[in-house]
């Protein structure tokens, strides 16, 4: 039981990843591919918000939302001028800086070692430390994420991104601001990853640079993939299936250090077979 | 001293990041998508020299081995994916992403082949060391530069002396028109990719000879070709090898001024440089 309680929590926090990914990558069309950099962010800011300055998880969630959206923003607005494939590479580099960051800087991020003993959750008496607790936080979380994506993506603002997606000069002609609505939904995509961070942070008690490498970042992409392209509820499914894929290899009885690997190529594998057979996903609306 | 030693390792720095981006832009001008499993396929080659030395091959077989290894992983991954997606029109973002599968696969390939710890590839102090107005550089880093001056010179030689440059460039200008002149486009990509990736694979074995094996040496790899072709103006080749240059320049007097371990940061902050104030490249066409 606590292993599928276990389970559902990372569904939920990777269900958070894939859904806001979806936003930049399904709806406007930012091959962003260092959502792992934002998920870092926020849960090295949540980490250390709540240890060195002993704040309460929410308080520290919502410093950690404003942090990974302010950066997200800043990015955005460097990046998002730049056409699709400069685009994409400069957010493989920006992984890569922020990872070799949090590496390097050691007086805030104690380096490799990464930082331990984060706190649970806790509201007043109610402590969410409990597993069950804690995965009903990370489900109601998983719903406020999902409801913002679905308001942000059925209101006027979401058809000027989709707009943006299928033809940006088209947009500008319009009059649309469009690096401005470019930044807006790197913003809050970036922000609802941090909320993630957070919850891996809290959930785990524990972070180091080593999980938030480019590799982490195509595994989300593949969450969008295989779910589909701007359709907030495949990237659940996709959650759900790249969440209990290498269960499944456990259970096939690969050795823990080999099933890693295998991991990577099963995601590697997706990403070829779906952009191949299938570029819209599983229940994907929009053929890429 | 010390001055003629930095000028030394950007220098060898340049020449190795010229061979990763030439193979690199070469693809980029024919298939007009940023090939992200180029670097993996680098790795490939390393590792088909690992793999030759330790059967006990001799060093200069081992090396072609490990060149064609690279070469013919380059076309199977554009004959089973990319070719059967230009066939259906896909978008960029299609095949980049698609490009960014193969890369993970190949480095899981290697991971549990391999291992995932790293190797060296020639047993420690292999090779003398020449003091050069200064400056100490390995026989390998002398085998770098010249590896890299000669497939430059071969390239260039090749693209603009010969029919089959003339192809390429032909495709690389409007694959359309090249394939109403009867010119069979997908099969000259499919060669462009050996070319490309025998490239690649001849910098990932020097690379591996310089500091080592491990499969993710790919992406490492990957990263400063592409800032090298960007910087450059990506799709040139001259611009390749400006961008390579003055990347292993900027990175190797950075880090007098830095820590080491900012290497990486200090590539991807002249990258972002180049794309805020000239995304075109040093060599680019507005």
């Amino acid at each position: 039981m606590s292993y599928l309680l276990h389970l559902a929590t990372f569904f939920g926090i990777y269900a958070i990843l894939g859904v806001s990914l979806n936003l930049l990558i399904g709806y406007t069309g930012l091959v962003w591919i260092a959502h792992a950099a934002t998920f870092a962010v926020g849960a090295y800011a949540g980490a250390l918000f709540a240890t060195k300055l002993a704040l309460n998880f929410f308080l520290a969630m919502l410093l950690a939302m404003l942090v990974a959206g302010i950066l997200g923003s800043l990015t955005g607005w460097i990046f998002s001028r730049l056409g699709g494939d400069y685009y994409m590479l400069a957010s493989v580099s920006w992984n890569y800086i922020v990872v070799s960051v949090l590496i390097n800087w050691e007086s805030l991020t104690n380096g490799p070692l990464g930082i331990s003993g984060i706190p649970k959750p806790s509201l007043g008496e109610l402590s969410f430390a409990e597993p069950t607790k804690f995965f009903l936080l990370t489900l109601v979380l998983l719903g406020i994420v999902y409801a913002a994506a679905r308001f942000i993506t059925n209101s006027s603002f979401g058809r000027v991104i989709k707009a943006i997606r299928e033809d940006e000069q088209a947009a500008k002609v319009f009059g649309y601001n469009t690096l401005m609505y470019k930044v807006a939904i790197s913003g809050m995509g970036a922000a609802m990853a941090g909320i993630a961070g957070v919850l891996l942070a809290s959930y785990i008690g524990f972070v180091d640079p080593s999980s938030f490498d480019v590799m982490e970042s195509i595994f989300i992409l593949a969450i969008v993939v295989v779910g589909g392209f701007a359709n907030i509820r495949g990237s659940l499914v996709g959650a759900l299936a790249l969440v209990l894929l290498p269960e499944l290899l456990r259970f096939a009885g690969f050795p823990a250090e080999i099933a890693a690997h295998v991991r990577l190529g099963l995601y590697g594998l997706a990403l070829i077979l779906f952009m191949l057979y299938r570029p819209q996903g599983i229940i994907g609306e929009y053929k890429f | 001293m010390f001055f003629a030693q930095l000028v030394a390792n950007s220098v060898i720095a340049g020449a190795l990041y010229t061979l990763i981006t030439l193979g690199f832009n070469l693809i980029y001008g024919a298939t007009k998508f940023t090939n992200m499993a180029h670097g993996a396929v680098a790795a490939m080659g390393a590792y088909g020299v690992f793999f030759a030395t330790r059967e006990g091959w001799g060093l200069p077989l081992s090396i072609v081995a490990g060149v064609l290894v690279a070469g013919i992983v380059g076309v199977i991954t554009d004959r089973l994916v990319f070719s059967p997606l230009r066939k259906k029109k896909a978008r960029a973002s299609v095949f980049v992403i698609a490009s960014l599968g193969i890369f993970a696969l190949l480095q899981s390939i290697l991971s549990i082949t391999f291992g995932a710890q790293f190797w060296p590839l020639l047993p420690p102090g292999t090779g003398r060391v020449f003091d050069i107005a200064g400056a100490s550089v390995t026989e390998v880093q002398l085998w770098i530069l010249g590896s890299a001056v000669a497939a430059s010179g071969i390239l260039f030689i090749l693209l603009k002396f010969t029919i089959f440059g003339k192809v390429i460039r032909a495709l690389s200008d409007d694959e359309e028109v090249a394939k109403m002149l009867g010119i069979n486009t997908d099969r000259m990509i499919g060669v462009i990719f050996f070319l490309g990736s025998m490239l690649a694979g001849l910098a990932g074995i020097l690379s591996g000879f310089d500091t080592g094996v491990q499969p993710t040496m790919g992406l490492f790899l990957l990263l400063e070709g592409a800032v090298s072709s960007i910087v450059g103006g990506i799709g040139s080749l001259v611009g390749g090898i400006l961008g390579a240059f003055l990347l292993g320049f900027v990175e190797n007097f950075g880090i007098w001024f830095i820590a080491s371990q900012w290497k990486g940061a200090i590539a991807f902050g002249l990258l972002t440089i180049f794309l805020i104030f000239r995304p075109r490249g040093i060599m680019g066409k507005d």
